[in-house]
């Protein structure tokens, strides 16, 4: 069901699954394309946690999704806010997940413990959209370097997968990392070349073009939030 | 974690390819050498070139310069294999 949340900027929506009183898994989704790719499986995993018993909100970010707010006007300032407001307005016992880039705004007051899916740096998720983008000139018949493209954003803003990057979210980015969390649980896939507490089998959802969703993937990260919800609850 | 021999690095690159493309097991499983890419699979358009690069940036830990990138890398599997191999092993 759609809930709101308020943060200093607005009122925003925010979807809940579950019962009210469970412990609630608070998700941080990516934001621009690998929200769409990875919209179906955000909303399976949610209703996975609820099977168990817990509860799960997805909040929507200022200038994404349903959202009123400007994406143009949109720091990353703003999504740390907006997720730390929506985590403290989820209910009492918390617990937040973070998918790829939602690392970058995934903090907050009192959750018991945070969990990430294959978390990465803001100059890492804008060289992928960047990749991207040359990719689309050159099958215009452009060619364009990422340090070309790079220096137009810093100067005069940037569009990325169909997302307006001011010059001020592009700067945000390139120096954004993971915010610290503890106790923290880092799961990545098979083959991920980069430290994890833990690996899963599956493939990258995030990589394909096609908007899907997998299920057994799905199922493998509920059933490791609810570990890790349990283990931070000490039971 | 990172791969550590020429076998490890095409088995890694194979499933970039399955993984990015959404190709079968069985199909990658039968990529030799020689089996054309760019221009030969229709899953393999600018795009998801795009992806398979990143994919392999992360699997094996390298870092891909635009100006690497180019049809001949792209042309076969085995030219593919071999640049990953160079970057991944040096």
């Amino acid at each position: 069901m759609t809930s709101h949340y308020d943060w200093r900027g607005g009122r925003e929506a925010m979807m809940r699954f579950g019962l009210a009183d469970a412990p609630v898994v608070v998700i941080a989704p990516p934001p621009f394309e690998e929200a769409n790719r990875l919209r179906a499986l955000m909303a399976t995993v949610a209703r996975g946690l609820a099977r168990q018993g817990l509860a799960a909100v997805i909040p929507d970010l200022p200038g994404t999704g349903e959202s009123l707010t400007d994406i143009a006007a949109t720091r990353l300032a703003d999504w740390r806010d907006a997720f730390a407001a929506a985590n403290e307005a989820a209910g009492p016992v918390r617990l937040i997940a973070s998918v790829r880039a939602g690392a970058l705004f995934d903090g907050g007051q009192g959750a018991v413990g945070h969990w990430r899916l294959t978390p990465q740096d803001g100059s890492r998720l804008l060289r992928e959209l960047v990749r991207t983008r040359i990719a689309g000139l050159r099958e215009d018949g452009r060619e364009a370097s990422s340090a070309t493209l790079t220096e137009i954003a810093r100067n005069d803003g940037i569009e990325l997968s169909g997302h307006w990057f001011t010059p001020a979210l592009f700067g945000d980015l390139e120096e954004a990392a993971p915010l610290p969390a503890h106790p923290l649980r880092t799961v990545r896939l098979d083959g991920d070349a980069q430290p994890a507490d833990h690996r899963l089998a599956a493939a990258p959802l995030w990589r394909r073009a096609e908007p899907g969703n997998d299920l057994e993937l799905a199922q493998l990260v509920a059933d490791d939030i609810a570990d890790w919800m349990r283990t931070c609850l000490g039971g | 974690m990172l791969p550590e021999g020429s076998e490890e690095v095409e088995d890694a690159v194979r499933s970039v390819l399955r993984d990015v493309l959404g190709i079968s097991q069985e199909r990658v499983d039968a990529f030799a050498a020689t089996t054309p890419l760019f221009g030969a699979l229709p899953e393999l358009d600018s795009m998801a070139v795009a992806g398979v690069l990143t994919e392999l940036e992360d699997r094996l830990g390298i870092i891909i310069e635009d100006d690497e990138v180019d049809g001949e890398m792209l042309e076969t599997f085995g030219a593919l294999s071999r640049f990953a191999m160079a970057k991944a092993l040096g």
